[in-house]
């Protein structure tokens, strides 16, 4: 049978790579493995993996026939346990926050095959060796626009933390990621300059706006949520919330002038039995129109710089992505996160609990 | 009187449980309400305790009307039927209970909780928790803690039903004893007829919520008002016939007479199965029938038979045996029994 | 040889076997799902035969201060339950089958909603312009509005609803079982209401306290979701922090020493109910 030779071949063709010891993926060669019936795609579930398929499933399952069966949540745990037992049931995973760098350092995943995987035109925040950037998000400014009128809210962190010129309840996230940035940020150090953090100056910093919290939150929902129950007036929070907002004309702003951007990964385990068809899932992802799409929904739009021209036009300035936002930001360095995570959240729980 | 209870009527839903009970009990008296289950006894002493309030009615407690006041302000001593002992307090501070809320001084409550322990026969066992005692001994802590503080009345609720027998004729004793000394006045409830009949001064036979006769131990058993008190209290024969002038007709004995004062018409008559005699007396009796033993029961100092008179009624007959006397006729005997008219109670018509 | 009374034992033993045999299964689930967990936690702990991660739990002032501040909460909802479930369980155990049935299902009702949605329920109720605090002003009663949301008040209020029946169960199982005639006799020798309830009724109900205060205590140390959406950051709960150790930097060992830290307080202060009300629950045996 057809099938049997094809597949004694590529085994055949992956041991003699192996014993070559050379580190090439194991479809360089150019033959195409056999199709699965399915392949599985590990996203964070909710009204996300709805427009995922609208956005990506779709199209991939159209254009190679080849089922995309999506399950959630992301876990990182469980996919070091995964690679570990040497079966990983995922195809593709979404890599939450900053686990992106760790998961390639502990070598939990596939080399990403830029022969497949065409990212020739991202810029290079969006190329790594292992991990495929989804999408881009951003933590922003946001405001209630019917206290802060015509453009008179304020822009940056500096203006954040002036509660004379800007008076009214704060919200920023219970967390020293993005805080810890934008209290410098506000102390005046220039976005550029800011790695790595000088962290006895942020929690300086962080001590005067200390009084003017009224929360600290925890999830995604609040802030924007606060916003509308105007239970503060200027809050931290993803833009993509802010961007259902603006959709629903509620009475709510948000500024990305010294946002931080993050970036969602995505990444094939290591020794799953589809890689090949990972790497195309990851190919279809890349595509500018799709990202659109998908962008159109959440504000998340992918890194290819063609995008951006796919979504209507007065979207455009609230995607972080959009080349005039771009310019206003910063990119978080995960890599600084990565190694002073734990120490900088022991610092930050000890100065949440000073009383004052 | 010590407790006059004047029309109760207590009603539950559509059920009268207590339908009109009139009740007066004098000082110092031991008074039983002797019942059936459900006849309504337990109710009636709710109702004296405080605990049911009744639709109508008075209750006066030493002449003082208590029908709407709360137990606590009757004075009212009560052993509940499972004692109803505080299980996380001791004997001592149970039975000091009562006058902890009469805020008696500490010394006279140490020296009367002392003295009601002695009275029980108790004194060793202050300290103990009820369920470290035996039931007997809980059932005198509750005696004890229901009379310390000197109550106008004391009520048993069924005190000795969870005792074995032995244990239950000496606290039946000890009870009467104790109430005697202390001339309390003491209402006790039993649907034990026996019980009723070694205790009481006067007992009250209640049937259906109401009281169908109140009157002395001895009264109420040779002379029932109603058929429910013949048939409750003790064992009885009860013999329909038909009255005509001074004498009735029964079957098997013929005719049997009567106080001049019975009309004529159909009558009950109440024969208690001890005023049957057997064997050559019965030959100077003047009323006598033949009969056919059906089963003999011995026990101990008597015995008791069930025979079949000729011409159809079976009746009891309950006869003393003495060692040297021949042994009592058995299954099948053919015998003659025999007893005197003025052994013979008419029961009235109700 | 044997006699009447060793065959006695025999027999007795045989059907003490038994019923051991039945519970069996029940044993190991518990073995499966706790105990082992449990142990390989405490092994966790001390992972590489160091101790240096409960040295860094127990010696940084921290951890030990936000431990103490978790079980002042636990202990202030613990109280709250207390004084606010035994008069609904009280009523519970005298109310009639309509009312029972009605105060049950009102009780249960938290059970039936996720803890978000219950949650969220509670930011709309509580905020500063939220339901109460509108209604307060449109009345006049208030000018500014109330402190009742991202701050202690607002994790306590959160906390106790979800805990309230808890305390309420075990304490109306234990009134129920209170022979009805030992308040009636504590009221026939001369107490009032209120007497016979203090001196009676309370004592004979605190195994059900007992039981609910140890309940709602080690419910609420455990607790999360609740206090960081209604304390808005300003509450903090050791269990957040063992959370975040676990799911934000994988550091598992050390994330095991403040468990055990936890379970060994949690233990000490289930110890000290348990002594509290000794003496009741021997009592009412």
């Amino acid at each position: 049978m057809p099938f049997n030779m094809n597949r004694r071949g590529i085994l055949r063709a992956g041991g003699g790579l192996l014993a070559a010891g050379l580190p090439l993926p194991a479809f360089a060669q150019g033959a195409t493995p056999p199709k699965p019936d399915r392949i599985v795609v590990n996203a964070s579930g909710g009204s996300m993996a709805q427009f995922l398929r609208i956005a990506y499933f779709a199209d991939f399952e159209r254009e190679h026939g080849i089922r995309v069966v999506d399950t959630s949540p992301v876990d990182f745990g469980k996919l070091r346990a995964m690679v570990n037992s040497g079966n990983p049931e995922w195809t593709v995973t979404e890599i939450g926050g900053q686990d992106g760098d760790r998961a390639t350092e502990m070598n939990l995943l596939e080399p990403i095959d830029t022969s497949i995987v065409d990212l020739s035109k991202y810029p290079d925040v969006g190329r790594k060796s292992h991990i495929f950037v989804g999408s881009a998000y951003s933590t922003v400014l946001g405001f209630r626009s019917d206290v802060f009128k015509d453009g008179s809210h304020p822009k940056g962190w500096a203006e954040f933390w002036d509660v004379r010129r800007f008076p009214g309840a704060r919200s920023l996230r219970n967390h020293p990621v993005d805080n810890l940035e934008f209290a410098l940020l506000a102390d005046g150090v220039p976005m550029d300059k800011l790695y790595p953090l000088d962290m006895d100056r942020a929690f300086r910093k962080l001590d005067e706006i200390r009084p003017h919290i009224a929360v600290w939150w925890s999830t995604g929902a609040q802030p924007a949520q606060m916003l509308v129950d105007k239970e503060v007036v200027l809050a931290t929070g993803w833009n993509g919330r802010f961007f259902e907002l603006a959709k629903k004309q509620a009475p709510v702003g948000s500024d990305f002038t010294q946002g931080s951007l993050k970036s969602s990964s995505w990444g094939i385990p290591r020794g799953t039995r589809h890689a090949y068809w990972g790497q195309k899932f990851l190919q279809t992802m890349t595509n500018p129109r799709l990202q659109a799409i998908y962008a159109t929904e959440l504000s998340y739009a992918g890194l290819h710089p063609d995008t951006v021209n796919y979504v209507a036009e007065e979207l455009r300035p609230l995607l972080p992505t959009a080349p005039a936002n771009l310019e206003k930001q910063f990119w978080l360095n995960t890599s600084w996160w990565t190694e002073n995570g734990q120490k900088a959240q022991e610092r930050w729980t000890r100065w949440m609990l000073q009383r004052g | 009187m010590q407790l006059s209870v004047q029309g109760i009527v207590r009603r539950f839903g559509p059920v009268a449980a207590l339908g009109g009970v009139d009740l007066d009990v004098a000082e110092g008296e031991f008074l039983t309400i002797l019942g059936p289950s459900g006849s309504g006894k337990t109710t009636l002493l709710k109702t004296i305790a405080g605990f049911e309030i009744p639709d109508e009615g008075t209750v006066l407690v030493g002449g003082e009307d208590v029908t709407l006041a709360p137990p606590r302000r009757r004075d009212v001593g009560m052993v509940f039927q499972n004692y109803a002992l505080f299980p996380h307090m001791t004997v001592a501070q149970n039975i000091a209970f009562p006058l902890e809320m009469r805020r008696r001084p500490r010394e006279e409550i140490t020296r009367r909780v002392e003295e009601a322990l002695r009275l029980v026969e108790l004194q060793a066992f202050g300290q103990r928790l009820p369920r470290q005692l035996s039931g007997g001994q809980q059932q005198r802590v509750a005696l004890a803690r229901a009379v310390v503080f000197g109550p106008r009345l004391l009520l048993l609720d069924e005190p000795f039903g969870a005792l074995d027998r032995k244990l239950r004729e000496s606290l039946q004793l000890e009870v009467r004893r104790l109430q005697r000394n202390l001339r309390l006045t003491t209402i006790f409830i039993t649907h034990d007829q026996e019980e009723a009949l070694i205790m009481s001064d006067r007992i009250a036979v209640m049937d259906k919520g109401r009281i169908e006769q109140v009157g002395f131990p001895g009264d109420l058993y040779a002379r029932p008002a109603t058929r429910f008190v013949a048939d409750f209290l003790g064992e009885s024969n009860l013999l329909e016939g038909t009255a005509k002038g001074g004498g009735a007709e029964l079957p098997g004995f013929g005719r049997v007479p009567l106080p001049s004062t019975q009309p004529d018409g159909p009558v009950t008559l109440l024969l208690r199965p001890e005023a049957l005699r057997l064997g050559e007396e019965v030959e100077a009796l003047p009323c006598r029938a033949r009969g056919t033993v059906i089963d003999t029961v011995f026990l101990g100092l008597s015995a008791k038979l069930r025979l079949r008179l000729e011409g159809g009624p079976v009746v009891l007959a309950r006869i003393p045996l003495r060692p040297s006397a021949p042994p009592p006729p058995a299954e099948g005997d053919s015998v003659t029994v025999g007893f005197s008219a003025e052994d013979v109670h008419v029961v009235p018509r109700t | 040889m044997s006699s009447p009374g060793h065959n006695r034992e025999v027999i007795a033993r045989r059907r003490e076997r038994g019923l051991l045999l039945l519970a069996v299964p029940a044993l190991l689930l518990l073995g499966a799902i706790f105990a082992w967990p449990v142990l390989r936690l405490l092994s966790m702990s001390v992972e590489g035969g160091t101790l240096a991660h409960f040295e860094k739990a127990a010696l940084d002032g921290l951890y030990v201060s936000v431990l103490l501040d978790s079980m002042k909460i636990a202990l202030m909802v613990m109280g709250i339950c207390l004084v606010l479930a035994y008069p609904v369980a009280l009523w519970l155990s005298r109310a009639g089958r309509v009312g029972l049935a009605l105060g049950m299902f009102a009780l249960l009702l938290p059970f039936w909603t996720s803890v978000l949605v219950r949650t969220y329920a509670w930011l709309v109720l509580l905020g500063r312009n939220g339901v109460i605090n509108r209604t307060l002003r449109d009345w006049g009663w208030i000018e500014a509005p109330l402190p009742l949301l991202h701050n202690t008040a607002g994790v306590l209020i959160g906390m106790v609803h979800v805990l309230l029946p808890y305390m309420v169960l075990p304490i109306y199982a234990s009134l129920l079982r209170i022979d009805p005639d030992l308040p009636r006799a504590a009221e026939g020798l001369g107490a009032p209401a209120w007497r016979s309830f203090l001196r009676i009724t309370l004592p004979l109900s605190l195994p059900g306290v007992s039981a609910g205060c140890a309940l709602v205590f080690v419910l609420s140390l455990g607790f999360f979701i609740t206090p960081a959406l209604l304390g808005g950051g300003h509450v903090v709960m050791v269990s957040m922090l063992i959370e975040q150790q676990v799911r934000e930097f994988l550091d598992w060992p050390f994330a095991a020493a403040l468990s055990t830290l936890l379970l060994l307080a949690t233990l000490a202060i289930y110890a000290l109910i348990g002594r509290l009300t000794r003496g009741a629950r021997l009592a009412t045996q």
